[in-house]
């Protein structure tokens, strides 16, 4: 058995969902909040997320982080060095969708050109009459930068799941991937 | 006694902050290089190896991979706490085999010594062997 430790940060534009996504993703469920209340800095929560067929977990301490411009400098003070990294938008956003890659550039920054895995969430699936970015367009940008796309509805708490379980999996068998390196070395 | 196993001493790690259990921190005193302990994610880690007499140390040799920044303390007290800062030291990189490191102090004595892996060059490391010389 083992238990695997992991900083989760996650960014995206302002409003995109990145909060009620956070609050899904705890232990007890959570519950959607349908006012808006901006985040001013970082959040922390914690989450251990179990890999499935094994007795092996991964803690995740998940960093949610201020769209707001206006904190973004003071959030990246406290990212430290991440392990993982989860980018939001708001599928009938097409700015936030834009927006994405300037928030992958920032975070990994910080990553001291480490392997860090990613996932893409396009929030507020249940609003797909107003969808501004095709799936297929969204898919075919993560893609290109190594990350897992998935699309979530913090509402309906639809596929809320998915983001944090496939980020726990690469880090995961990015561990295997070493352990079994380091064996090799001794 | 540098190329002795720790363990043999009766000396035991008493502390680390990750565990897998196919690498436990015994792996670190055993005296052999090819097991390890392996570090779970995130940084900084620690790790206490605890002496059962006070030792007079003038050296510590270190056999581990991918740790950047390690600093060391010691305590010459019954309990686990209250360390002082004997070094700090930045390890080079290695790609194909482990890191070897030998760090100088001063002889003094010690029964707890603390190492604290503030940073790494990949999310995980491992410490392989520590061995000490009076
Ligand atoms: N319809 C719908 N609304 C959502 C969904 N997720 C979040 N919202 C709403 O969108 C608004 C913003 O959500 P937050 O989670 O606060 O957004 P944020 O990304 O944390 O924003 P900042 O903290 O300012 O960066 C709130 O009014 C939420 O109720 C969703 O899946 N569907
Ligand atoms: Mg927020």
């Amino acid at each position: 058995m083992v238990k695997l430790r992991a900083r989760c940060i996650i960014v995206g534009d302002a409003a995109v969902g990145k909060s009620a996504l956070s609050q899904m993703f705890r232990s007890d469920g959570g519950h959607f909040q349908k006012n808006y209340s901006m985040t001013a800095g970082v959040e922390l929560l914690l989450k251990s997320v179990n890999i499935p067929e094994t007795s092996d977990s991964v803690g995740q301490y998940i960093f949610d982080s201020a769209g707001r411009e206006t904190f973004v400098g003071a959030c990246e003070k406290m990212w430290g060095q991440p392990s993982v990294v989860c980018v939001v938008f708001d599928i009938t956003s097409l700015a936030s969708f834009n927006s994405c890659s300037r928030w992958l550039e920032r975070v990994r920054a910080h990553c001291n050109g480490l392997q860090v895995p990613g996932v893409l969430v396009g929030n507020k699936s249940d609003l797909s009459s107003r969808r501004e970015v095709e799936a297929a367009v969204a898919q075919e940008w993560a893609q290109s930068q190594g990350l897992q796309y998935h699309e979530t509805s913090a509402k309906d708490m639809e596929n809320c799941d998915a983001p944090l379980l496939s980020l726990a999996q690469a880090f995961y068998s990015l561990y295997q991937d070493r352990r079994q390196m380091i064996q090799g070395l001794g | 006694m540098i190329n002795a196993a720790l363990s043999t001493f009766g000396a035991q790690v008493v502390l680390a902050t990750s565990s897998d259990e196919n690498h436990p921190p015994e792996n670190i005193t055993d005296g052999k290089t090819e097991t390890f302990w392996m570090s779970t994610g995130m940084f900084p880690q620690e790790l206490i190896i605890r002496f059962p007499d006070n030792m007079k140390v003038s050296l510590i040799s270190v056999h581990s991979f991918n740790v950047k920044r390690l600093r060391i303390e010691k305590n010459a007290q019954e309990e686990a706490d209250k360390f002082e800062v004997v070094a700090e030291k930045e390890f080079e990189q290695t790609e194909n085999g482990l890191q070897i490191n030998d760090i100088t102090l001063d002889g003094s004595t010690a029964t707890h010594l603390r190492f604290l892996i503030l940073s790494g060059y990949d999310h995980f490391v491992s410490v392989h062997k520590v061995g000490v010389q009076a």
